[in-house]
């Protein structure tokens, strides 16, 4: 149909993948060590393998993807251009995977040598990351919340960097730092400055393309990122000032954003006109519910501090986070990019349209459907676990399983798209 | 004339896809008319390797009207 156009000149389908199709497994390993540590990894926060889990999930699933997605992301959705981004991903991916498991090997076997040694590493990779995308950002001429909302969050992952090397290098060394305080900032701004604020942004952009919602109310998307950034502001002022007694008055509003956000995304979902429920929709279902999970029961643990006083309160929320909302989010985003990204290359081929075959054929939809049903009773089982124990190696079971499924349905979904490209190719 | 295409209700490629079909028989002159709820830079970038300029305008309702049109000279 239109062989003589020519594409865009989007960084290669290398790129993104590089990172897609590790990210799953550094779940299975984080699934693997549930199962194999049992029950006490969930006593509290503060345990080796507790430690050693969350950074396989926040850095070896969720920011391998994030940063795997933001080299397509900006050049599709807001028009930026990435400097090199095949020498950048494939700097940036192997350092990044060395850095996470020297991290967790140190948390995992009480080795501060190692933790120091993941520092440089960290810097390396993410310092650079951060710096390029940051160029990207700044230089499209493109506009809208959406961009803002990811330039803010870049600021975040930097700042998340930065708190955790020192927390690292403080560990290590024993230096004098307040290691709980900053602890607590430093995940605020992970999970909130980062994480969070790239999710608003680019759902922003995604929901209403891919799930066929209204757009996002204008009053909404101008607020939402300026108001997290002030709440964690004042959050990170506990490093300096004694606001133990001022914390609810700003718990309670950063919940109550996260309920804005996850509740407007559920209107949006249930008032569209279309009925979609493609695995990506039904994921982000699952993301936005326990958002609204993790609102009301962190309001609770505030409200009633006798319940907050429990360590495991924290593993209770901490399991929301990251499973409930990222995991869920990702994977659904996964489910959407990458067919689309398959899609994308096989039109950049020049072939006839006629042979570039549907999205819909790129990942079986059982496939997607079945891994996701699988993934909501690890969270379930792993929701369980911090209260019963016993259910924590069914749980890392689960978790794993489901992860290498994913892993899977990706592999999966490369191997079509060579297929695809080889009879492309061999016609043309 | 005008060719409408309203993508706000499909699914990511259909509106770029349909968008791509109705480029190859617009005639000197006419122009396809684009709704989405977002910028599709994908498709920017297409039309401005290939000789087509485009003009974009918000709604109220947050849709954006896309107006392509080959580019003249």
């Amino acid at each position: 149909m239109h062989p003589s156009l020519s594409f865009d000149q989007a960084p290669p389908i290398s790129v993104p993948y590089r990172f897609f199709l590790v990210a799953p497994w550094f779940g299975v390993l984080a699934g693997i060590l549930l199962a194999w540590a049992g029950g006490e990894v969930f006593v509290s926060r503060w345990t080796p393998e507790a430690l050693a889990l969350t950074h396989l999930i926040a850095l070896g699933f969720m920011l391998q993807a994030m940063c795997g997605a933001l080299f397509q992301f900006i050049p599709v959705a807001v028009g930026g251009n990435v400097w090199r981004p095949e020498l950048v991903a494939n700097t940036v991916q192997p350092l990044l995977l060395l850095a996470t498991l020297l991290l967790v090997a140190g948390f995992l076997f009480g080795r501060p040598v190692l933790l120091s040694a993941a520092v440089p590493f960290f810097l390396l990779a993410l310092g650079g990351f951060v710096v390029v995308v940051a160029l990207a950002l700044w230089r499209t001429p493109a506009t809208g919340m959406t961009l803002w909302a990811m330039r803010l969050a870049i600021g975040g992952l930097a700042i998340t960097v930065l708190l955790g090397s020192l927390l690292a290098e403080a560990l290590a060394r024993g230096l004098a730092v307040p290691i709980v305080e900053l602890t607590n900032v430093h995940l605020a701004w992970g999970l909130g400055g980062w994480a969070l604020m790239l999710l608003a942004g680019v759902s922003y952009h995604v929901v209403p393309m891919f799930q066929l919602t209204k757009p996002y109310p204008l009053w909404f998307t101008r607020w939402f990122g300026p108001l997290l950034l002030l709440l964690l502001l004042i959050w990170s002022a506990r490093l300096f000032l004694d606001l133990s007694r001022w914390l609810p008055l700003v718990v309670l509003p950063l919940l109550l954003i996260l309920s804005a956000y996850a509740g407007l995304t559920l209107w949006l979902q249930y008032t569209r006109r279309r009925k979609i429920h493609d695995a990506t929709s039904l994921y982000f279902r699952v993301a936005m519910l326990s958002m609204l999970a993790l609102a009301v029961s962190g309001a609770a643990f505030v409200l009633w501090p006798v319940l907050g006083a429990d360590p495991r309160s924290a593993v209770w929320l901490g399991v929301l986070a990251l499973a409930g909302i990222f995991v869920s989010a990702i994977s659904g985003m996964m489910y959407k990019i990458v067919p689309f990204l398959n899609w994308l290359h096989l039109q950049r081929l020049g072939g006839p349209i006629s042979a570039v075959p549907n999205m819909k054929k790129m990942i079986p939809a059982e496939a997607m459907t079945g891994q996701l049903r699988l993934h909501v009773l690890a969270v379930v089982l792993l929701l369980a676990a911090v209260w019963q124990p016993g259910l924590a190696r069914l749980a890392g079971l689960a978790l794993a399983a489901s992860f290498a499924w994913l892993g899977w349905n990706l592999i999966g979904s490369v191997r079509r798209y060579q297929g695809f490209r080889d009879q492309i190719r061999a016609a043309a | 004339m005008s060719t409408v295409i309203d993508g706000r209700e499909l699914q990511p490629p259909e509106p770029m896809e349909l968008t791509l079909a109705a480029l190859d028989t617009l005639a000197d002159g006419d122009e396809v008319l684009l709704l989405l709820y977002c910028q599709p830079h994908p498709l920017y970038s297409i039309l401005r390797q290939n000789g087509y300029t485009w003009s974009e305008e918000s709604r109220e309702d947050g849709t954006r009207e896309i107006r392509i049109r080959k580019q003249l000279g």
